[in-house]
Parts: C-alpha cells; sequence; structure tokens
C-alpha cells in the first residue's frame, strides 16, 4: 500500500514536471501554428545548464535563477535564426527543420559535457524526507519540486487569465487568425511564445536535474510524453495540459506498479482510448 | 494528379539502375552493401511517400513497420539454419500490415498535428515494447545467424549471403515497389486517395468513405514498409529497437521531404543523397581530402577527424539549408528542367448531351431540426419540404443558421434533435459520405475542388464515387459509364470542352464554382445542396450560372443558399427565409415579396437597397 502511495505522489510530481514542458510545446504550436520537435533537446540543455551551473554556484535554486532567463534569451536566438522561416510552411517542413536542430543540439551537448551520465546535487537543506511509515519517506526535494511546478502553473494561468499578453494568447488559442487581424504585432508575440516555451523546457530540465542523472538524450523521451499530453489535452490548451499531464503522470506511476512489463506502454494506450472518445482531445476544439 | 514521370525522371532513374547492376563488377564490399543498404532504404522510403505525399497523412511512426519487419526476419529465422524468405517476406508483410491495421484504426480518425503526433506516440510505444523488454534480446538486440535464401524443397535459387545476389534482389524488389505505387496511384483508389490529401471534406461530400481510404493506404505502406525492413535486418543480421525509434522515422521524413515529396521518386533520390552526404561528414578521410584543398595535409586530417566527430552538426545545417532553400526538394529541381508535364489524351467519347429527358428527382422533408452548439440554438425547430424537380432558395440575415441548417442536412453536422427525410427515408444524424451515397450532393461557401487536378480528373473522381468501394484498384471497370457522366456533366455546367484539361488552380473563380456543380452532376446526385453558388460572380457569370439552375432541375432537385436577392427571387421556385435559426416563412417568391413579417425582419433592408 505504502508503495502505492509513493508511486502515486512520484506520477503526480512527475506529471507537474511534465506539465512545464508540454505547455510549451502546447503554446508555441496554438499560438504559432509550428510543431517544434526539439523542445526536448531544451529540457536536455536546461539539465545540462543546470549541471554546470549548479558547480559554480553550489545550489540549484541559483542556477535556476541564473538558467531561466538564460534559456529565454537562447530561445530569442533560435526563434531569430531558424523558427521565424517556418511561419508560413506546412508541418512537413517544421518537422524536417526541428529535426535536424535536434542533430546539431545533441552534437553540441556531446561536444561541452561528453557522453558520459552526470549527476547534479540536492540541496543540503532539502537533503532527507518525511517519514511516511517505519521504512519509507519522501523525499524533500521532490516535494519541493511539486510545489514550484503548482506554484509556477498558477502563476501561468494568472497571467493568461488576467493580463494582456494572456488575452492575446488565449484569443490565439481560439482563433490564430484574429491575433493578426487584431492588429498586435505578430512577429514580436511569436518571438516571445518561442522564447517563454524554451524557458517552459529548460525550467523544467533544471528543476528534474537532481531527481534522475544528466544524460545524452535526456529531452526525448520528455519530448514524446509531452506529445502525448498535448494530444491529450488538446492542442492550444493549458489547461488540458495541466490535467493530461497530471492523467499521464498517475497513469504511468501506477503502470509501473500493476503491469511493470508493459509500463510504457499504458500511457500510449490511455492516448489511444481519449483519442478514440473525443479526436479533438479532452479541451481541443474538434479535429 | 500525380502524373506519369517525365522522360528526363526516366533517364535518371534508368542511369541509377544500370550503375546499380554494373557495381558487383568493379565495387568492393563495402560499396555493395553500401547501395543496397541505400536501395532498402529507397523502399522504405517511398512506401513512406504514399502516405505523406500521396494520402497527405504525415506519418511520423513509419519506422515502427520498417523494425517490425526487421525483427520479423528475427522471429522466423531458425539459430543455426536460414529462414526460407519465401515465407519470410509475406510474414514480414503480414505482421507489418496487422499492426498497421490496429495502429491506423485509431491514428487515422486524426489530422494534420494530431496524426504526426499520434504516429509518433504509438512508433515509441513499439520502440518501448522491445526496449524495456526481453523480447528479442531487449535493449541489446539480436543477432540473425544465418541469412534468408529462396528455397524451394531442397533447391536453393537465391541465397542472402552471396553480396551481389542480394543486390540484384533488392534492386528488382525496388523496381518492382516504384512500380507499383505508380500503378496504384494512379488508379480509382490512388486518385482517390490524392483528393483526399487536397480536400478531404470535399471528398466525404462526394459519398467517399474517407477513413477506409485513409486507413487501406496505412496498411499498403506499413505493409511495404515491414517488407524493406525485413531485407535491411538480412544485411548486418542485426536487429535492435532503434530501428523502430523516432529518430528512423524522422530520417525516412526528411528523405522524403529533401527528395520531394508526392512524386515518388523523389524520395529515392532524397535516400541517396542523404545516404551520400552522410557518409562523406562521417568519413574523416573524405574530408581531410576536402580540407586540403584549404590548407595543408596536417591541418587537414586534423580538422577532418574534428568533423568526423561532430559529423551531426554540418547534416543538420545541411538540411536546414535544403529545407529552407529547396521546398519541393531534389525533384523540384529536376521538374524544373523536364519542363510542362503531357497531359493525357481525354477520352473519345461523345456524349448525346440534347437529349436530356425528364427524371423524377428526390423529395427531401424536414421536421422540428434542431441543432445546438452548447447554449446557442442555431437551428430552432425548422420544419419545411423540398418537393422533387424544382429551384428552392434559403434567404436570411447573416447569423441566420443557413450554413449550420445545410451542413446538419448534408451530414457535416450532427442533429440535435428533429428529422430528416430523403425521398422518405431517415437521413438525420448519417455521415456525410453516406449520406452523398443516398444522391444527396453539396457544394461550399468557399469553392472546393481539388486544385491540382484538372476539370476533367476532379469529376472523374466524382463520377467514381458512384461505385466508391475503397478497393477499386483496377481503371476499366464501369470506365464506359463513368466516362460518359463526367462528359454529361462537363457539359451540363457549361465547361468548355478546350477547358476541361486545365487545372482547376488556373480556371476562373465562375468557372471552378461551376466545375463544382459539374462534380455533383458526375457523381450522380438527385439533390444538389448549394450554399452561395453565385457568390463572387459578376452579373454575366450570375445569368449564366441561374439559367445552368434552372436547366438543372429538369432531373435534379436543388436547395441553394444565396444572398444576391434579384438572382434568387428569379431563379427559385419557393424560398425559405430563416431568422435566428427559426423558420420565419415559407413559400413562392411572390408571396414572400408581399409577407409582413418577411419584410420586418429582413428584406425591409434589401427592398430599399434594391429599390432606393
Amino acid at each position: 500500500m505504502d508503495l502505492v502511495l509513493i508511486q502515486l505522489l512520484n506520477g503526480i510530481q512527475y506529471g507537474l514536471l511534465i506539465f512545464l514542458a508540454a505547455s510549451g510545446l502546447t503554446l508555441v504550436f496554438g499560438i504559432m501554428g509550428v510543431i517544434n520537435l526539439s523542445h526536448g533537446s531544451f529540457y536536455m540543455l536546461g539539465a545540462y545548464c543546470a549541471l554546470t551551473l549548479t558547480q559554480f554556484t553550489g545550489d540549484i535554486f541559483f542556477s535556476l535563477a541564473l538558467g531561466v532567463p538564460l534559456a529565454f534569451l537562447f530561445g530569442v536566438i533560435i526563434e531569430w535564426l531558424f523558427i521565424r522561416h517556418l511561419y508560413d510552411r506546412d508541418h512537413l517542413q517544421q518537422v524536417l527543420l526541428t529535426f535536424a536542430l535536434i542533430l546539431i543540439f545533441n552534437e553540441v551537448q556531446k561536444i561541452l559535457w561528453g557522453s558520459y551520465p552526470h549527476s547534479v546535487p540536492v540541496p543540503g537543506y532539502l537533503q532527507g524526507g518525511v517519514k511516511i511509515s517505519e521504512l519509507l519517506s519522501y523525499p524533500y526535494y521532490r516535494i519541493a519540486v511539486a510545489a514550484f511546478c503548482v506554484a509556477l502553473a498558477l502563476a501561468m494561468m494568472f497571467v493568461i487569465q488576467k493580463t494582456r499578453v494572456g488575452r492575446i494568447i488565449r484569443a490565439g488559442e481560439s482563433n490564430r487568425e484574429m491575433v493578426e487581424a487584431l492588429g498586435i504585432d505578430s512577429r514580436l508575440l511569436f518571438r516571445f511564445v518561442f522564447a517563454a516555451g524554451v524557458a517552459l523546457a529548460a525550467t523544467a530540465g533544471i528543476v528534474a536535474s537532481p531527481l534522475e542523472s544528466v544524460y545524452p538524450g535526456i529531452g526525448e523521451p520528455v519530448l514524446i510524453i509531452s506529445f502525448v499530453v498535448v494530444v491529450i489535452g488538446g492542442i492550444g490548451s493549458i489547461k488540458g495540459a495541466f490535467l493530461g499531464a497530471l492523467l499521464i503522470g498517475i497513469a504511468d506511476a501506477l503502470g509501473k506498479v500493476y503491469f511493470p512489463a508493459f509500463s510504457s506502454s499504458v500511457v500510449y494506450a490511455l492516448m489511444a482510448a481519449v483519442l478514440i472518445a473525443r479526436p479533438g482531445g479532452l479541451f481541443g476544439r474538434a479535429a | 494528379m500525380l502524373a506519369r514521370p517525365r522522360p528526363l525522371v526516366i533517364v535518371v532513374l534508368l542511369a541509377l539502375a544500370a550503375y546499380a547492376i554494373a557495381l558487383p563488377f568493379f565495387g568492393g564490399a563495402f560499396a555493395l552493401k553500401f547501395a543496397t543498404r541505400v536501395m532498402i532504404t529507397g523502399i522504405f522510403v517511398i512506401s513512406l511517400d504514399l502516405l505523406i505525399g500521396v494520402t497527405g497523412l504525415v506519418s511520423f511512426g513509419h519506422a515502427l513497420y520498417f523494425g517490425l519487419g526487421a525483427y520479423s526476419l528475427y522471429f522466423i529465422s531458425p539459430t543455426s539454419a536460414p529462414a526460407n524468405a519465401f515465407l519470410a517476406i509475406p510474414f514480414a508483410m503480414l505482421l507489418a500490415g496487422t499492426v498497421a491495421l490496429v495502429v491506423g484504426s485509431v491514428a487515422v480518425l486524426t489530422r494534420g498535428f494530431y496524426f504526426i503526433m499520434v504516429t509518433l506516440a504509438f512508433g515509441q510505444m513499439g520502440f518501448s515494447l522491445f526496449f524495456d523488454t526481453k523480447i528479442a534480446g531487449g535493449t541489446d538486440g539480436a543477432y540473425i545467424n544465418v541469412r534468408p535464401v529462396f528455397s524451394l524443397g531442397s533447391w536453393q535459387l537465391l541465397n542472402f549471403q552471396n553480396r551481389a545476389a542480394f543486390l540484384y534482389f533488392c534492386l528488382a524488389a525496388l523496381v518492382l515497389s516504384y512500380l507499383f505505387l505508380l500503378w496504384l496511384v494512379r488508379t480509382p483508389f490512388g486518385r482517390v486517395l490524392q483528393g483526399i490529401h487536397h480536400n478531404e471534406a470535399r471528398m466525404s461530400a462526394l459519398g467517399f468513405n474517407t477513413y477506409a481510404y485513409k486507413l487501406a493506404s496505412y496498411v499498403i505502406a506499413g505493409a511495404l514498409a515491414g517488407f524493406a525492413g525485413m531485407l535491411f535486418a538480412a544485411i548486418d543480421g542485426y536487429v535492435a529497437p532503434e530501428l523502430l525509434g523516432w529518430r528512423e522515422s524522422g530520417l525516412a521524413i526528411m528523405m522524403v521531404v529533401l527528395g520531394g515529396a508526392g512524386t515518388l521518386y523523389g524520395p529515392l533520390l532524397g535516400a541517396i543523397v542523404y545516404s551520400l552526404v552522410e557518409e562523406t561528414l562521417k568519413s574523416a578521410s573524405e574530408l581531410s581530402a576536402f580540407f586540403s584543398l584549404f590548407t595543408n595535409a596536417a591541418n587537414a586530417k586534423w580538422l577532418g577527424g574534428i568533423f568526423a566527430n561532430s559529423w551531426s552538426i554540418p547534416l543538420g545545417l545541411f538540411l536546414i539549408a535544403g529545407v529552407l532553400a529547396a521546398p519541393k526538394g531534389i525533384a523540384g529541381f529536376i521538374e524544373k528542367f523536364a519542363g510542362q508535364p503531357k497531359r493525357s489524351k481525354p477520352p473519345e467519347i461523345k456524349p448525346e448531351v440534347e437529349q436530356r429527358e425528364q427524371a423524377k428527382a428526390m423529395q427531401l422533408e424536414v421536421e422540428n431540426l434542431v441543432r445546438a452548439f452548447g447554449g446557442l440554438i442555431a437551428v430552432n425547430g425548422v420544419s419545411v419540404k423540398f418537393s422533387s424537380n424544382k429551384v428552392h432558395g434559403i434567404i436570411g440575415p447573416n447569423g441566420a443558421g443557413k450554413t449550420t441548417f445545410i451542413n446538419v442536412l448534408s451530414g457535416a453536422l450532427r442533429p440535435t434533435g428533429g428529422n430528416i427525410r430523403l425521398e422518405n427515408e431517415e437521413i438525420g444524424g448519417q455521415r456525410p459520405h453516406n449520406v452523398a451515397r443516398r444522391g444527396l450532393g453539396r457544394s461550399y461557401q468557399r469553392t472546393n475542388v481539388i486544385l491540382p487536378f484538372t476539370a476533367r480528373e476532379n469529376c472523374a473522381l466524382a463520377a467514381q464515387a458512384r461505385f466508391p468501394s475503397p478497393l477499386r484498384f483496377s481503371n476499366s471497370w464501369h470506365r464506359r459509364e463513368e466516362d460518359e457522366a463526367v462528359e454529361r456533366a462537363l457539359a451540363a455546367a457549361g465547361i468548355a470542352p478546350e477547358r476541361a484539361d486545365i487545372r482547376a488552380s488556373n480556371l476562373s473563380h465562375g468557372e471552378q464554382r461551376q466545375l463544382e456543380i459539374a462534380m455533383l452532376i458526375a457523381s450522380g446526385a438527385k439533390l444538389l445542396l448549394l450554399d452561395e453558388p453565385l457568390a463572387g460572380m459578376g452579373p454575366e457569370e450570375t445569368g449564366r450560372v441561374t439559367a445552368l439552375l434552372r436547366e438543372l432541375s429538369a432531373d435534379h432537385t436543388i436547395v441553394l443558399i444565396e444572398h444576391d436577392m434579384d438572382a434568387i427571387f428569379a431563379a427559385a421556385d419557393t424560398l425559405t427565409v430563416l431568422v435566428e435559426g427559426r423558420l420565419l416563412a415559407h413559400g413562392t417568391p411572390e408571396e414572400i415579396r408581399m409577407n409582413g413579417a418577411v419584410r420586418e425582419a429582413y428584406l425591409g433592408e434589401w427592398g430599399q437597397e434594391a429599390k432606393p
């Protein structure tokens, strides 16, 4: 029973982390209409960035404070160099260009950090955990990550519901042409949204880095699972991404307990079930 | 429609084939293996082009079938004896095809971005099935100890161990696969696939079950990819989960786009160019040779070593440059040199257009029809009868629910309540293609023809909807009937014979709208639902089309939405006025003109405009 409880907690915490990555992906597609396969690479770069920065700053949270603006800046540069050429192109070319970016980022990672796994330390004041029973405890750091993700999710919802940028984003979710018709400089909006997406993926990579080792290709499973989340939640919907991510996190965790041999297939089965019932996702427009 | 390959393309392909045939006489073992691998990749990518370029399904999980084909050879091979290729090939295709049927039945429900992500996810599911479990060596992959042979009893026909024989076999397989796909896309089946690519809603409204067509194309592509995968496993005798992974799927898409999607031969060239570039970038010695053009030997060797180590970066940049500079791929360049395509000659059939007899069309009855979107009720309890062989107009201010009304009638939207009876048979809530098959055809507010097809091809597609089985691979069945229907429809809709073989994208707006009506006639529809057929037309075109509608009512029932009041009052036998989703009035144009409620709610403004 304790094991199920721990797995459930892990599942929720994993789901919250995936939400950070998936929300970036769903925004970039919902507003800009760009399929960004290199999204996982930004998660990976976030994790490696945390590795290097933590060696200097000594604390993962300092690294976070430094890394996120860096990631945002990096997003601006990548948008300016590559992504802005894709707005009028079809899906196929977007897939191709962002796939080529993955090849490049992976190679850059190999040159800068090598191909051995590394680990990032949990800060001293978050060592240890909450005792759940005689034998089991739940680590403080995981609780901190979950709390951080919830806070960030709430902040995002606030921005989207209450601010000017949020209104534009909401308008873009429901009707992309509308945004252009409203006389908003879409170039600037797109650059901001893409950079925000990169920053979100990198944030997820940074806070996740002490949870598991940092290794080449760490972003790829995140990319795939983010896709699954976006499909389940409905493209462009932050609410859908949040719900989808939690669903996936819990399904994955329980799958590991009850169907250990096929645990990775559980989330795909869930996705198939949602698609059969609602081809446009839970909160999506009908496809 | 995908034209037959131009002479220049045939020359290029024949030269490549000749090179492959000659290769075993001068090439080393490495060159043979490399060429064989490229040919197998070629089969894989042209199967993907059937999905991406022909049907318009961007599959990001196609390596699933390639990998399953590869694993199937491992499963069927005895530990220390060769597998019989006569069994291994059908087994690979059957396994891949079956999985494609299961995955496709879910994936094909989705479109666009969703389809890309769903196929990607299913591909990853296959990958993790082999990666996480102990099946066939799990993460480490597994070895196939003995290469397959073709054998009949004890008689051995061909041994894959022999590199040259294997190369020739793969060449033959590639040529046959290419010819097969080339034939397939030009059959009635393939024509519909191309129609779906460019305009799925239209194909569905014509009566084609697009789901079944897309699924069939997905399964065919999957089985062919499985065949390629089985051959691939025979090259090195090694299979690993990575074969099913998203990287392989992504690389295949790269080759398709690099070569030019939708041309079939393009992706083949893409596979060749990609493989050559990758091999060159990986090889330190060739890079050193390149750098020695600029610097001394020692520096060149050093640079070559560095670049060969990080070959992904230049490869990635090469691909990005390729996408941005040449969106149509290598085939785009070749087509530019090859000049204009030759169109196939129209069939020599002279239909007797003159003797058009009166034929009873269909009547449509609507009872208490309701359609709600959440709290918004767009169609609210409308009851009306459209009698046969008449022109019925639907008018009403913007937002009155006219288009929603037509969408419910044609099956594009499900009714929330009420009945729709076509010739006394209930059709409410049926899928569009089923409604269309019962004889109800529709056109759209925006012109909705298949732009890359000629007018005649568009009509042929529509005529084919009379026998819409997804398994029609032969051109000869029903050929004559359909050709006649096409000629009759073109003539009836007033499309001049010299305009019939021009691509629809090059026709004038008025001609495109006429073509749309021609397609409905060719499809054999007896009741036509037209959504603003006169929109955007000049006075002369309007006159021509209204006259056409009057003529058509001899053997069709016509229901049209129109904003051009003068035209519709002149052309219609009855008028139906919708306001805020409700039926306000129904009657002859004269009755409607006199109706006080109509004048007040709607026509008042028109009356003032028309008669100041």
